[in-house]
């Protein structure tokens, strides 16, 4: 079967109705979690794997990336009616939304989020469409080492893009490859790092750590804002839609946003947050009232939304091509496929293209579906902002217990989760990013993988990793990647002069 | 920018620790050329070297000059140890939780967390609580399959009970559905 069959046979997949029902349920769940203050689409996804156990692996990954793409989606109402965004990349979207909120114009706020999610997730998902198949194609040709290099761009890319400081990132990142040495090496047999205690000899499982940096760690500090002080939610009032005038000034910022959000979600570390960022600089730098933003401009609110959502999609790409995620969501994303046994890259083309594309066809209709929950049902979804912020938070921690304690029936490794949820906490405090490290814990053990399986082609030569002109390119994006930090602020420094200081 | 320090001290100490974990790793040299210990040791270089550029980062940081936050250690010291509490309580919370079962440590966990955070409402506090731990043990147990412990006597005998009304009930509902 060539290509296009075998995306029509996706739908074939995606449109059987189990799998419909679980991309509802995901699109349900990733809305309800994108909702929720205290919790992201990593730790939503970490929490729900165990649901999944002994489903069918289609229709489980099918709900899995619905809870990923419908928790971006649901994320905006966060940020616009209490102002407390639950990701970073809804962070933009609080500056004028909460304002348009405020000025009582929520039903718009909300409403032009929504459609500006679905139009730019759906081009996002035909871009995935169109690209995954020459990038897998070309992935295919690479080998361990130059497999090594990728990771190592990734990891860098990451390390120095999603946090102040890159030092911060690559400390962050090391850790995480450290935890993934724990456990017997499976080349040589030999235990590593295991101090004796048996749990540890298969190594520290990922959900732990996932549902302990990313739910636990996550509580924590929430319940240390939320002793701090409560936030006020604005009732929603007024209809959902928008006026003439509102909707034409919407429509090119979506557009800009859809674009420079795939584009930005396509390459590792800068993501959705980035992306989110960098529309809402252009829409203020190219409208005729800069000045206005942060006021309530309904232009801050459709390019942000429509970036965030078409990243995701986005990110998906290297995911699916490459077997390489690019932030904190989607590695945890790809942990739920290796929990499965589905190793995601370009073979994964090859060997199973019913999953593949019955997963990419499947977002084509969890994206509408999310219109659909995120219009007019949105006022019930809204109700969830009135649980008390003490009970939710509690909740959410009993309910990490169950997920890890179902993986193994061990409460060690609830112990386990609960120190990793303190050094989640901490690292939040001190500013080390905690996606580097749950990034690297996801591809450590391959990427140690493809560096000894270079060496051992080469005879323990490590000029293999120069070899070839892929490597080459990619080492120096690394290099690039991690200096980059470094340098641009002076550069910026140097062509701007003093002017840098108030922007 | 002291924490930046005690960051870089900290990593320090870890990839110390962490080298010479890898010196404890028995080796048998057979066919594979690096052994398991190679990719750790370059690990243990790489976090050193990041460490050394945090160092370097706080240096510049020092130089530009950025007022110092004040700090409001008192106010933050309560957080703290509220904080710390919530560990110390979710620690206790999964250090009986297969002794005494997952509906009884439940139910008093969410109890006394809900009565910290969300103060006064005891009501709402009990309700949620008790269903809580009741619809989660029927949801994640009987209708999902997935394990949560039961407890050892005499706490068993309380999730056994709460099974047997789940069974009855379940038996009922079918019975009208089939019926309808």
């Amino acid at each position: 079967m060539d290509t296009l069959g075998h995306i029509l046979h996706g739908f074939n997949v995606a449109l059987m109705p189990i799998n419909l029902w679980y991309t509802f349920l995901g699109c349900f769940m990733g809305t309800i979690i994108g909702i929720l203050p205290g919790i992201g689409p990593a730790a939503g996804i970490g929490l729900l794997i165990p649901i999944t156990f002994g489903m069918d692996p289609t229709s489980a990954l099918i709900m899995m990336a619905g809870i990923y793409y419908g928790a971006m989606y649901g994320g905006s109402t966060t940020s616009i009616l209490i102002n407390t965004p639950g990701e970073a990349s809804s962070v933009m979207t609080a500056l004028d939304g909460y304002q348009m909120a405020k000025n009582g114009r929520a039903g718009a706020a909300l409403a032009v989020s929504a459609i500006g999610s679905f139009l730019a997730g759906t081009f996002g998902i035909v871009a995935l469409t169109l690209l995954a198949v020459p990038l897998a194609a070309i992935a295919l040709k690479f080998g361990p080492a130059e497999y090594f290099c990728l990771m190592l761009f990734a990891l860098a890319a990451v390390s120095s893009l999603t946090g102040k400081s890159a030092a911060k990132g690559i400390i962050s990142t090391v850790l995480g490859l450290m935890v993934a040495t724990i456990g017997i090496d499976l080349q040589s047999g030999q235990p590593r790092y295991t101090m004796g205690v048996p749990e540890l000899q298969d190594g520290v499982g990922f959900l732990i750590v996932v549902v302990g940096m990313f739910a636990i760690g996550e509580v924590l500090s929430n319940l240390e804002e939320h002793i701090k002080g409560k936030a006020e939610i604005i009732r929603l009032k007024g209809r959902l839609w928008l006026t003439r005038e509102e909707w034409s000034r919407s429509v090119m910022p979506i557009i800009r946003g859809g674009l420079i959000g795939f584009f930005k979600g396509v390459l590792p570390g800068a993501g959705a947050t980035i992306a989110t960022m960098l529309s809402y600089t252009v829409e203020k730098r190219i409208s005729k009232t800069p000045e206005k933003f942060g006021t309530g401009m309904i232009e801050g609110v459709a390019g942000p939304e429509a970036a965030n959502n078409a990243a995701t999609c986005g990110a998906m790409v290297p995911l699916l091509t490459l077997g390489i995620p690019g932030s904190g969501a989607t590695a945890v994303l790809m942990g739920a496929f290796i929990m499965y046994g589905i190793q995601p890259g370009p073979l994964l083309f090859e060997k199973r293209p019913d999953l593949v594309w019955g997963l990419v066809d499947s977002m084509y209709i969890g994206n509408i579906m999310l219109l659909i929950l995120n219009l007019p049902l949105i006022g019930l979804f809204v109700r969830i902002l009135y649980i008390p912020t003490g009970i939710l938070l509690s909740l959410i921690l009993a309910i990490s217990a169950i997920g890890v304690y179902s993986i193994n029936g061990n409460t060690l490794e609830l112990q386990m989760a609960l120190m990793f949820g303190v050094v989640g906490y901490l690292f939040r405090k001190i500013d080390i990013p905690l996606a580097p490290m749950v990034l690297a814990l996801v591809l450590g053990g391959i990427m140690e993988q493809s560096f000894r399986q270079a060496m051992t082609i080469s005879g323990a030569d490590p000029m293999v990793f120069v070899r070839s002109g892929i490597s080459i390119t990619l080492l120096i994006l690394a290099v690039i990647m991690v200096l980059l930090p470094v340098v641009l602020p002076r550069l910026r420094a140097m062509k701007d002069g003093p002017e840098d200081l108030d922007s | 920018m002291i924490i930046d320090r005690i960051i870089s001290a900290a990593a320090l100490f870890l990839a110390a620790v962490y080298l010479y974990a890898t010196t404890r790793i028995p080796t048998l040299e057979i066919g594979d050329p690096l052994g398991p210990k190679a990719f750790p040791n370059l690990l243990g270089i790489a976090l050193i070297l990041a460490a050394i550029l945090l160092f370097i980062e706080t240096l510049k940081a020092g130089k530009s000059d950025q007022p110092v936050a004040p700090a409001a250690p008192r106010e933050n010291m309560r957080h703290l140890w509220m904080i710390g509490g919530v560990v110390m309580w979710t620690a206790i919370y999964f250090g009986v939780f297969d002794l005494a079962g997952y509906l009884l440590t439940t139910t008093i966990y969410l109890l006394v967390l809900t009565s910290v955070f969300n103060r006064g409402k005891w009501r709402a506090n009990v309700l949620t609580s008790v269903l809580f731990a009741l619809g989660s043990y029927v949801l994640f147990v009987k209708i999902l399959g997935v394990t949560l412990p039961k407890g050892m006597q005499p706490f068993e005998s309380l999730s056994s009970a709460v099974d047997v009304v789940w069974t009855f009930a379940a038996s009922a509902i079918s019975s009208i559905f089939r019926r309808g």
